[in-house]
């Protein structure tokens, strides 16, 4: 026997409730039934050391690596709480059976309900709050299922809906809360956190925590401003409301108030918190309970105000308040659950609950008239009723907490305010319910509910009539035992008379009395005063205005960040990365400039920073005219190659002019399918920020590269620098690097280079499009597509440029030039004869399968690399060694250049095939103007 | 120049990997589109049996190998096993809907497996050019992914949009590592941790990271470089937004992780303000945005970059248990992401996505049991217990608090009660609204137990997340 397994029953029970339920439609009631009578037992064993005024503590070993257990820990006021929630659940179990029609689904109302059950059994026997706030949660889950059972009813979604977004997010405000305070004392378990008040409301952070806490705490228990949902709850079937009203979920919230009240309270801050929101909910549920014509949603109102009086009383902070509240708990719990059951069986037989409608049913259910005068009276608190002690002592409270109070006077006085409308409620919901007349447009004739629907409420109110008169010897002990584990400290004198002589509080409860009575006598007055105000007044109102305004504010958010244009996408990342950029400057030593001295200044460099500046701009410029600014950028990359010789790099000059000339073809290929002329797409506005995000990152950008270039660093180069000659046996270190340091990677390129060759010839072959046969001003282009002049020209330049290319290949080892270059000036040679005698004319002469080409090349590099390990070296090892030529003279062979004749292969394969391709989409393009070149 | 042999072994897996794709590659070329089912059958038992070599031969410690560039320890392969069992279940729950629309093609799953690879090199990377070269493996196979709809005018649009915008993130990255190399002359991120507290280039470092930072937020999709995600995940496929929005995203965590953690270390101090910055604009933009989507894509879109907030919240702590915290938040997302996205895809037919929140309305009347799948994801998804989620942002949380930052715990609460209303807005939806789409729910029996499991892990790993915390702690505290 132990906690977890009284909890655990529970929720097997509820398991088996929705299995059960396959075989018949009652028998999931009768199971539950029989579960919550065995988990009764099972408490009332559990609770014998806890009547001795022990703690008990069970630990099971649940999440060992960040050290949480499962802690359950029963103490008076778990065990108040734990006999209220079984008890009252029973019964419960006992109405609904008779309460739900035929049609509704057993066993899944049982599933939720003891769902429910299980998870209110676990918050209120929790030792570690993390596991508290777990079932807290749960309950906000199966409450949710619970109140949208009827699915088909909108108030029932709409209810459920907004219940479940309050109490939610309160959830997780609590959830903060938790672990702030689980850090704060350094552990999770409530027997620390009890005992260490002290710490906590001296630390700074102890406000922090109290709001967050209280959040979840108000939220639950319905207190102003989050009261609104409990009544759009009351779309629940009836029991569901009896027992959430009663002794569940609001009181949750109470509970929590309750449990943390050793740690968190005694300050001004939960005074004035939880003291000021217990008030305003005790007046405003009062007072608007009044005025509600649904039956149900009196009593939601009333229990409202309720929790505002056990809120209230939390608030004030004395420990006779607290035990005046654990008091009030109790009674609120037996009497509500009873009016609520009432309120369903006059729901059930009469078919309305609409005050207006209802009138006189004493006539036709005397017997269950008088049980829900009974409770109604323990709710407005008539004396021999267990409402009138609670209050009595609530009353006294309130006086006793004015005297030490500036203003005091206010605060009995608005209690008195609230008492006088709970008269006035609790007589409307007899007087107009059963006289004040004849029934009007009733649905059915009304009628006793069957004998077992009111067992439950007659035992119920029997209790509010023993609590009521026999205070002492009822609820005197679970009061003392309770109130123990609240305060966790021993209890202030109290004494539970029904007569206490003539104190303030009977004043009060007299005038509460009178101007009750006062009250409902104008009520219809009043009534039409509440109609004309009521929707200027709606807390439910705010909470949707503010879901709206959230709403708005994300729709504007997307509306400005999330349009789907790549250019804003474009803009703002620039901008972010700029803004973080400048927050790394400022957050560095803020020195940009380093200690290396700086080159003197040349005239040459000064020329061609200015052109390639130039040269850029223009390109940006003219970037409407597509050709012209292709031109500029051509500029720009021959001057890059200039600077390139002018710091001494003739290799990556070499490089840069030929790649220049193979992208510059390739772009006009791919342009010439393109509109000419773009049209202006963007504002001024738009070109002006644009332009302002663009000097900024490149001034950044060359600021950095400024803040790099002029500090000192360690080159690299001098090792390629000593180990060229003796290591890869050539002087020509770029390319020794290429062929030999670095052959791996070179082997690599050259063979993503084939593929994205294959690629784009898969892409291309048979595809075909037509270009414009016109310029932009409408003039057919020039039938002579060939020039001749340019034709035969080229035909000539082409044994030069390949014998030019030769050269620069077999001198690539030691002197500038290699294989790369090489292989880029025989394609530019050869995509020469394709431009100027056109594709035909060329691939009549020039095989253009250039699959071998490549092939080969690849296979040449690789065959070299392989080379090595037949001759017992790692992969890719080269070796050279010089030989004489006649007329060249002293040659040196290394097997790199092999390898560097592969790479040649490859690139010039590679970069023909993707040419004459592009080249060859156009298929007008010879068929309708024969070149001069073929007719010749 | 001598070649010496590296040892292989700890790469094992990648390399059975590489080649299986290779493998699959060739041998789809083969076969008949009837015969497709081998490509998907050979690809998932790949991932089994990589699963299986990194779980039999789980590393204790640290190993180094191909010239200390590819790092092996408890975190890569705790990772690595995740991203195997991400990549299994996206490619079965897109098996049915990739088929249904004849675009079950091999591409999708050898490059599904190429942007595994990418990954596992990621998560394994121990030198900056590895850490680059993982990146552009996975996001070159994600940008061929995206675009694979080669018809779809939204996926091509989105795949160019995340191509050009990774491709300038890319450059941002490298400019970073550039600098870094520039004032520590090396690539190592041992060797560059090392020298980081010695070097009086501060500036530069600072600059280098705060590009490397910039790299790794696209990545990640951290507000303000979050633009791509929504289109992205709403542009594609279902199954592709599926892949983009799982696995990767381990991925990038071990990214962050590798950068930051390993490599600069040193500069926690500074990398911590701006994970701070972009944490909090990720989380508020993320959660407040979501909740104006009408698209279930984009608002899980949305909802992603609020959880890279919350998971960067967990590495700017800098602390082990706080990194343990943010994998653990990882982990959790990745299996909550698989949960909702599978729906997506399980309401989706031919000629109908489902994509639209009004897609779920009434999913409780056609389907009790996957609208309280449902129910669970968004529920963990909006951090209630007792589903996984809530112990990702309990752990996380309590780590912030534990490094003295208590108002960034309280911004991430009350950012998370903002996005839990989005999260409740599906539940609503679902269980009390009238169905709009009343066709019958058609669903594969493996996608029908599997999404189950899912919902299920999500909630059983929720009631018991000890395991997992552990694996998590003990893959972190060797670090």
């Amino acid at each position: 026997m132990s906690l977890l397994g009284l909890v655990l029953t529970i929720f097997v029970g509820s398991m088996l409730a929705a299995l059960v339920s396959r075989f018949g439609r009652l028998h999931a009631a009768w199971l539950s039934g029989v579960v919550v009578v065995v988990a009764l037992i099972q408490l009332l064993f559990l609770m014998t050391p806890v009547i001795d005024g022990e703690t008990t503590i069970e630990r099971w070993s649940w999440i060992p690596t960040v050290g949480l257990d499962l802690v359950f820990r029963l103490d008076g006021l778990g065990m108040l709480f734990a006999l209220l929630i079984l008890g009252i659940g029973l019964l419960i179990v006992i109405y609904a059976r008779y309460y739900l029609s035929e049609r509704d689904c057993m066993g899944r109302f049982y599933a939720y309900l003891m769902l429910f059950m299980g998870a209110m059994l676990g918050i209120v026997l929790s030792e570690n709050i993390i596991q508290l706030l777990i079932f807290w949660e749960m309950t906000s889950l199966s409450s949710f299922l619970l109140i949208s059972y009827w699915q088909e009813r909108s108030d029932a979604r709409n209810g459920a809906r907004m219940a479940l977004a309050i109490t939610g997010a309160g959830g997780l405000a609590m959830f903060g809360g938790f672990v702030l305070l689980g850090e704060m004392v350094g552990s999770y378990e409530l027997s620390v956190i009890l005992d260490s008040g002290e710490l906590i409301r001296n630390h700074p952070q102890y406000l922090t925590v109290l709001i967050l806490i209280l959040l979840g705490a108000f939220t639950k228990s319905a207190q102003f401003p989050f009261h609104f949902w409990l009544p759009n709850a009351m779309a629940a079937p009836t029991p569901v409301s009896a027992y959430l009203h009663s002794a569940t979920m609001v009181k949750a919230g109470v509970f929590l108030l309750a449990r943390f009240f050793p740690a968190l309270s005694n300050t001004p801050e939960w005074s004035w918190l939880v003291g000021g929101a217990g008030l305003i909910t005790l007046l405003v549920g009062a007072i608007v309970a009044l005025f509600k014509h649904d039956l149900k949603g009196l009593l939601a109102y009333s229990t409202i105000s309720h929790l505002g009086l056990i809120t209230l009383l939390f608030g004030i902070g004395t420990p006779l308040a607290a035990v005046a509240g654990v008091f009030h708990i109790i009674n609120h719990a037996i009497f509500k659950a009873s009016l609520f059951m009432a309120a369903g069986i006059i729901d059930h037989e009469a078919g309305s609950r609409d005050m207006r409608q209802l009138n006189g049913l004493w006539k036709y259910m005397p017997h269950t008239a008088l049980l829900a005068m009974v409770a109604a009276g323990a709710m407005a608190g008539v004396p021999l009723l267990n409402g009138f002690l609670s209050k009595e002592m609530f009353f006294a409270e309130a006086v006793s907490a004015a005297t030490y109070l500036q203003l005091g006077w206010i605060l009995p006085a608005l209690v008195t305010l609230s008492g006088i409308f709970a008269f006035a409620y609790s007589i409307r919901f007899i007087h107009d319910v059963f006289f004040n007349g004849e029934p009007i447009g009733l649905p059915k004739t009304p009628h006793e509910p069957p004998r077992w629907m009111k067992v439950p409420v007659e035992m119920l109110v029997a209790l509010c009539l023993l609590v009521g008169i026999l205070p002492t010897l009822t609820v005197e002990p679970l009061l003392r035992i309770a109130a123990g584990g609240v305060l966790q400290a021993p209890l202030p004198y109290f004494d539970l008379a029904i007569w206490h002589g003539l104190s303030p509080a009977l004043l009060m409860s007299l005038i509460a009395l009178i101007g009750g009575l006062l009250v409902y006598s104008l009520r219809y007055p009043l009534f039409r005063l509440h109609d004309r105000f009521e929707p200027y007044v709606q807390a439910s109102k705010v909470f949707d205005a503010l879901l709206r305004a959230l709403h708005a504010l994300a729709a504007a958010i997307t509306r400005h960040t999330d349009i789907g244009s790549l250019q804003r996408m474009l803009a703002w990342f620039v901008f972010s990365a700029l803004v973080l950029g400048i927050s790394g400057f400022a957050a560095g030593d803020g020195i940009l400039r380093g200690p290396r001295t700086t080159l003197p200044l040349d005239g040459v460099s000064l020329v061609a920073a200015a052109g390639v500046i130039a040269a850029a701009l223009a390109t940006v410029l003219l970037h409407r005219r597509r050709l012209l600014s292709l031109i500029v950028m051509g500029a720009v990359g021959l001057i890059v190659a200039l600077i390139f010789v002018k710091f001494s790099a003739p290799d990556l000059a070499l490089t840069q002019l030929s790649v220049e000339v193979v992208t510059i073809v390739l772009l006009l290929l791919a342009l010439y399918y393109l509109p000419q002329r773009q049209l202006p797409e963007s504002g001024l506005w738009r070109r002006a920020r644009d332009g302002l995000l663009a000097l900024a990152a490149g001034g950044g950008a060359a600021l950095l590269s400024w803040a790099v270039l002029t500090r000192p660093f360690t080159s690299i180069s001098d090792y390629f620098l000593d180990n060229s000659v003796s290591g890869g046996g050539g002087t020509n270190v770029v390319n020794v690097i290429l062929v030999d340091f670095r052959g791996f990677d070179t082997l690599g390129e050259i063979t993503v280079l084939a593929l994205a060759a294959l690629g784009i010839y898969a892409m291309l072959e048979h595809l075909s499009l037509s270009g414009p046969t016109v310029d932009r001003r409408g003039r057919p282009w020039d039938r002579d597509v060939h020039p001749a002049i340019m034709g035969s020209l080229t035909r000539i330049l082409l044994p030069m440029a390949l014998l030019v290319s030769l050269f620069i290949l077999l001198r690539g080892h030691n002197l500038p030039g290699g294989g790369f270059i090489a292989g880029l000036v025989t394609a530019v040679a050869l995509i020469t004869q394709y431009l100027a005698n056109g594709v035909r004319w060329t691939q009549a002469r020039l095989p253009a399968n250039m699959h071998p080409v490549i092939g080969v090349g690849l296979l040449l590099a690789t065959l070299t690399g392989l080379g090595s390990w037949w001759f017992g070296y790692p992969f890719l090892t080269s070796t050279f060694s010089h030989m004489h030529w006649p007329i060249v003279g002293e040659f040196e062979l290394a097997s790199a250049m092999l390898f560097d004749l592969g790479v040649y292969l490859t690139v010039v394969g590679a970069t023909l095939l993707i040419l004459i391709f592009i080249g060859m989409l156009h298929s007008g393009d010879d068929t309708e103007h024969k070149p001069a070149g073929e007719s010749a | 120049m001598t070649f010496t042999m590296p040892n292989i072994a700890p790469a094992l897996p990648e390399i059975f990997i590489l080649s299986m794709a290779c493998l699959i590659l060739v041998i789809d070329l083969f076969l008949t589109d009837r015969q497709r089912f081998v490509t998907y059958l050979l690809t998932q038992a790949t991932l089994v049996v990589a699963f299986i070599l990194i779980v039999t031969d789980f590393t204790q410690g640290r190993v180094l190998t191909f010239s200390d560039t590819f790092v092996r320890d408890p975190m890569a392969d705790v990772l690595k096993a995740c991203i195997f069992i991400a990549g299994l279940v996206t490619f079965t729950y897109s098996r049915d809907y990739l088929q249904t629309r004849q675009i079950f093609k091999g591409e999708f799953f050898v490059l599904g497996l190429f942007a595994i690879l990418g990954m596992m090199i990621l998560t394994s990377a121990h030198n900056f050019l590895t850490i680059y070269l993982g990146l552009e493996l996975l996001s070159l196979s994600l940008y061929a992914m995206v675009a694979m709809q080669r018809d779809s005018v939204t996926a091509s649009e989105a795949a160019m949009k995340y191509f050009i915008l990774g491709a300038i993130a890319s450059g941002m990255l490298l400019y970073g590592i550039s600098m870094i190399y520039g004032v520590t002359g090396t690539l190592d991120l041992a060797e560059v941790a090392r020298q980081v507290p010695e070097t009086e280039k501060q500036l530069l470092l600072t600059f280098g990271l705060v590009f490397l930072i910039v790299g790794v937020a696209f990545k990640l999709g951290a507000v303000p470089f979050h633009m791509w995600v929504p289109d992205v995940y709403h542009g594609a496929a279902t199954p592709t937004t599926l892949f983009i929005g799982s696995a990767p995203k381990i991925a990038a965590f071990a990214m962050l992780m590798r950068l930051l953690v390993d490599g600069l270390g040193g500069l926690h101090a500074q990398w911590q303000d701006i994970l701070i910055i972009l944490a909090v604009l990720s989380m508020g933009v993320g959660n407040i945005v979501a909740i104006a989507q009408s698209n279930i894509k984009r608002m899980l879109a949305y909802s992603t970059i609020s959880h890279v907030g919350f998971l960067m919240l967990g590495v700017l702590t800098g602390t082990a248990e706080g990194y343990a915290a943010a994998m653990f938040y990882t982990l959790a997302y990745v299996l909550m992401t698989l949960g909702g996205f599978g729906m997506v895809i399980l309401l989706s037919r031919e000629g109908f996505e489902a994509d639209k929140l009004d897609d779920f309305k009434g999913l409780n009347e056609r389907s009790p049991w996957f609208a309280f799948m449902m129910l669970i994801v968004m529920f963990s998804m909006a951090g209630v217990p007792p589903f996984i989620g809530f112990w990702a942002k309990l752990s996380v949380l309590k780590e912030v608090i534990a490094a003295d930052m208590v108002w960034l715990a309280v911004v991430a609460v009350i950012f998370s009660i903002i996005g839990a209303f989005y999260y409740l807005r599906v539940i609503r939806l679902m269980y009390f609204d009238k169905p709009v789409d009343t066709a019958r729910l058609e669903v594969a029996l493996d996608m029908r137990l599997l999404l189950s499991a899912n919902g299920l892990g999500v909630l059983l790993l929720g009631l018991f997340p000890g395991g997992l915390l552990a694996l998590c702690l003990a893959a972190l505290s060797g670090s």
